[in-house]
C-alpha cells in the first residue's frame, strides 16, 4: 500500500431539480468552494485536480472539463477529467486516492457533477448500450434493472415491499438531510401503490433527476493537520468490474461489488461487517439495488436481505444504519453521487455529518457503482 | 516471435446510427445576461476586481476564476487580432476596446483586405435574431471608428435561464467480421449465429473473437434458436424519448436455444396485470421475425411472443 491518504474537506452544492441560476461549470464552483473553505485552503495549495461527470450526452457539452477549469481558477494544474457513468464521482475520488497515496500529490481536488435538468437522461443512458446489440429495444438503465430485481425476486426474494421499506426509510432520512430536494415521508404501501414505470420498478422506488456537484479535498498525512484536527483515512478502496455479455453473469450479486469488498475489507481488517461498521452509505438509483448491495457487501448472507430491512436494523437507530442522508432518494445528480455518498460517510466518521450524526461513529462503509450494474466499489472510512 | 496477423483494409458497408435529442441548457447569469441583451443591440462583459474587462460576460475571470463584480456595457469597436476564411467565411478574433480578451465573430469582408491591427465595429442585424448572438451580424472594417469606451450597464435584462438546444449525431459504425457474419446471416437466411466458447458447444451472442471467460480463442459458428428463454424481463409502462415501441411492453433479455448470453428485445403485451403473471423469468418464447424486408439489425425479429404451453 502506498501512503495515507484522508479527506480533510468536503462540500456540496444544495441540489435541486433544476438550477437555471448557474452554468454547468456554476454549479462546479459553489461545491469546490465550498470543499475549499471546508479545508481552510485555497486552490494554490491544491497540486492535482479530478473533475469526474457521467456520459457527455447528459447535458452535451463535450470535454467540460476545460470550462470546468477556468471556474474553479484550476490553470495551470494537473487536471484530469474522468467518467464512469453512475459511477463517476466514486472512480474519480479513486483517480484522486492513487495520486496522493502513489505519493505524486499532496493534495489532490476531486470535484464531481451532473447537471441533468439539460438533457434527456434515459434516452442518454440507452445510448450506452451497443448500437448493433441492444440498444434499438434499450429502456435506458430502468428497463435493465427492473428485469434482473424481477429476477432476483424469485431467487432471493427481494420482493417490492422489502424494496418498499428501502424506499420508505431513506425518503424518511432525507427530510433532515440540508442538501436534499425531495423531502417527503412516503408509507411502504404508497411506494407499492405507486405507478409502475417498469415494474416491478415503480415511481417512489425511483430517485429524482438532479442538478448538483459534490467534491472533497484529499490529503497526505503530512499536511492534513492544516486542514482538520479529525480527517476521514481512507483504509481501502477498490472499484471493480465484470464482462457486461460474458455467459456466467448471473446478476444476483453484484459480482464486483463482492470482488472489490474483499479487497477493501482484508485492506481495512474488516473481518465482521455488520458489526464493524457503524454507518453505511450507498448509491441506490432504484431502491431494489440496496437490497442486492447488503449482500455482496457482506452485511447479511445472501438471500437475507430483505430480513434484513424488515428487521429495522438499516434504520437510523438499528445496529447497522444504512444512508442516514437518506442516499439517492434525496437527490440523484448521477456523476456526483459517489462523491457524496463519500461525503457523507466521512462527515460521520469526522462527527461532523449535517443530517443525521450516528453518535460515536468511527468507522463508515461507502459504496458506489455504474455501467450496466458491471462497474462497482466501496470504500472503508475511519476516523 | 510475434507475428501480427494479415489484415487488409477495404470497404465494406457500414451500420448507420443516430443519436438525436432536445436540450434545455443553462448559461449561467453572465452569459445569459449578454444573449438576453442582444434584442437590445448592447454587448454584455464582465468587469473582475483587478479591473480587466471581458466581452462576451463570464461568470468566471478566465485569468484566476474569480467571479466579476459587475457586468458592464462594452463598447461595440476594437481591433482585428487574427482572422481565417471557413467555408467561404471569414472569421476573426476582435479585442472589443477596453477588453482584456478576444471575441470570436463573423468578420465582414474578404480575407485579401485584412490585415491583423485593422480597426472593426460591429454590425447589428437588420432581421430578428432574438437573442442568439447573431443578432450581432459580424464586424465590418472601421478605420477611423473612435476608440469606444467600457460603461455601466444600466437597466440590465434578466438572464436566460433556459435556452433550447438540439443535437442530432449520425454514425456509421464498422461491423467487423464478427458481427458482419452474424447480421449478414440474420439479413440473407432470417437466422442469428453465435460462435462457440472455447471450451463448449454453447454460443456466445454477440460473436466474438475470444471467449471472456477462458479468454481463448472462440470456437465455430453456430446456429441459434428460434426459441429461448427469459432470463430477465421488466414492464415498460413509461414514454421516453427513443423508445421503439408504445407502452405497456415487455423489455426482456432472452437466451435463446444454444446461446449462453442474453439479447436484448421486446414482448408485447394486452395488460401490466396479465403480464406479470404470465411473462416472468424462465418462461419460453419464440422470436416473430418482421414481415418486410430483412435489413440486417436485430430489429429484423419484430417481437417476442410467450410460448403457450
Amino acid at each position: 500500500m502506498g501512503r495515507e491518504v484522508g479527506i480533510v474537506g468536503v462540500g456540496q452544492t444544495h441540489h435541486s431539480r433544476r438550477r437555471t441560476d448557474v452554468s454547468q461549470a456554476g454549479l462546479v464552483r459553489e461545491a469546490v468552494n465550498r470543499a475549499l473553505a471546508d479545508a481552510k485552503l485555497s486552490m494554490d495549495e491544491i497540486d492535482t485536480v479530478v473533475v469526474a461527470t457521467g456520459p457527455v450526452l447528459f447535458a452535451a457539452v463535450n470535454q467540460p472539463e476545460k470550462w470546468v477549469v477556468d471556474a474553479i481558477g484550476a490553470q495551470g494544474k494537473s487536471v484530469v477529467r474522468l467518467t464512469s457513468g453512475g459511477g463517476a464521482g466514486f472512480a474519480g475520488a479513486l483517480a484522486g486516492y492513487y495520486q496522493v497515496a502513489g505519493g505524486y500529490s499532496e493534495r489532490t481536488l476531486v470535484v464531481a457533477y451532473d447537471k441533468l435538468s439539460e438533457g434527456q437522461l434515459q434516452y442518454s443512458i440507452s445510448t450506452l448500450y451497443d448500437p448493433f446489440w441492444g440498444r434499438e429495444f434499450a429502456v435506458g438503465i430502468m428497463g435493465f434493472s427492473a428485469a434482473y430485481w424481477r429476477a432476483r425476486m424469485d431467487v432471493l426474494g427481494h420482493t417490492e415491499e422489502a424494496a418498499a421499506m428501502v424506499s420508505a426509510k431513506n425518503r424518511k432520512n432525507s427530510i433532515a438531510n440540508p442538501y436534499a430536494h425531495v423531502k417527503k415521508e412516503v408509507t411502504v404501501e404508497e411506494v407499492l401503490n405507486s405507478k409502475p414505470l417498469c415494474w416491478p420498478i415503480k415511481l417512489l422506488d425511483v430517485p429524482p433527476i438532479s442538478d448538483g456537484a459534490a467534491a472533497i479535498v484529499l490529503s497526505n498525512e503530512k499536511l492534513a493537520h492544516h486542514s482538520t484536527t479529525r480527517p476521514a483515512w481512507i483504509r481501502g478502496i477498490a472499484y471493480c468490474c465484470e464482462a457486461d455479455n460474458a455467459p456466467e453473469r448471473s446478476l444476483m450479486l453484484s459480482e464486483p461489488l463482492a470482488i472489490a469488498a474483499k479487497k477493501v475489507y482484508r485492506a481495512a481488517g474488516i473481518t465482521n461487517p455488520r458489526r464493524q461498521f457503524d454507518v453505511v452509505e450507498v448509491q441506490e438509483p432504484y431502491s431494489c439495488f440496496e437490497l442486492n448491495y447488503y449482500e455482496s457487501l457482506g452485511l447479511c448472507p445472501p438471500g437475507e436481505a430483505a430480513d434484513l430491512i424488515a428487521s429495522g436494523a438499516t434504520q437510523l437507530d438499528g445496529d447497522i444504519p444504512v444512508n442516514p442522508s437518506g442516499g439517492c432518494m434525496g437527490a440523484n445528480p448521477i456523476g456526483a453521487v459517489g462523491v457524496i455518498r463519500l461525503i457523507e460517510g466521512a462527515t460521520q466518521v469526522m462527527g461532523r455529518n449535517e443530517s443525521h450524526q450516528i453518535t460515536g461513529a468511527n468507522t463508515a462503509l461507502v459504496q458506489s457503482g455504474g455501467g450496466w450494474a458491471n462497474l462497482r466499489g466501496c470504500a472503508v472510512l475511519s476516523a | 516471435m510475434f507475428a501480427a496477423p494479415e489484415t487488409h483494409p477495404h470497404d465494406l458497408p457500414t451500420f448507420h446510427s443516430q443519436i438525436s435529442m432536445p436540450y434545455t441548457l443553462t448559461p449561467g447569469r453572465a452569459a445569459g445576461t449578454f444573449l438576453a441583451e442582444m434584442p437590445n443591440r448592447r454587448i454584455v462583459g464582465s468587469r473582475f476586481p483587478d479591473g480587466t474587462v471581458i466581452a462576451p460576460a463570464q461568470d468566471f475571470s478566465p485569468v484566476d476564476g474569480e467571479e466579476p463584480e459587475a457586468l458592464v456595457q462594452a463598447p461595440e469597436t476594437g481591433v482585428l487580432t487574427a482572422f481565417t476564411r471557413v467555408n467561404g467565411d471569414v472569421i476573426g478574433l476582435v479585442r472589443l476596446d477596453g477588453c482584456a480578451n478576444e471575441f470570436p465573430h463573423r468578420i465582414l469582408a474578404d480575407l485579401d483586405v485584412l490585415s491583423v491591427g485593422q480597426r472593426v465595429a460591429a454590425q447589428w442585424s437588420d432581421g430578428d435574431e432574438g437573442t442568439s448572438i447573431t443578432a450581432i451580424k459580424g464586424f465590418a472594417l472601421a478605420p477611423d471608428a473612435p476608440e469606444g469606451k467600457v460603461i455601466d450597464l444600466a437597466d440590465p435584462a434578466e438572464p436566460l435561464g433556459v435556452i433550447n438546444y438540439s443535437m442530432s449525431l449520425d454514425f456509421d459504425h464498422a461491423y467487423g467480421p464478427y458481427y458482419g457474419r452474424m447480421f449478414d446471416e440474420i439479413r440473407e437466411h432470417g437466422r442469428v449465429m453465435g460462435v462457440r466458447v472455447s471450451n463448449g458447444d454453447d454460443a456466445l451472442l454477440p460473436p466474438r473473437e475470444v471467449d471472456d471467460v477462458t479468454h481463448k480463442r472462440t470456437g465455430t459458428w453456430k446456429a441459434c434458436g428460434n426459441t429461448g428463454t427469459i432470463r430477465g424481463c421488466s414492464i415498460i409502462n413509461m414514454e421516453i424519448l427513443g423508445q421503439a415501441r408504445k407502452p405497456p411492453y415487455v423489455y426482456a433479455e432472452i437466451v435463446l436455444d444454444g446461446a449462453s448470453t442474453r439479447m436484448i428485445h421486446v414482448i408485447d403485451i394486452d395488460d401490466l396485470e396479465s403480464a406479470k403473471e404470465k411473462i416472468r423469468p424462465g418462461t419460453r418464447v419464440r422470436a416473430i421475425w418482421t414481415d418486410g424486408e430483412r435489413q440486417g439489425r436485430v430489429s429484423d425479429i419484430d417481437r417476442f411472443e410467450v410460448i403457450e404451453e
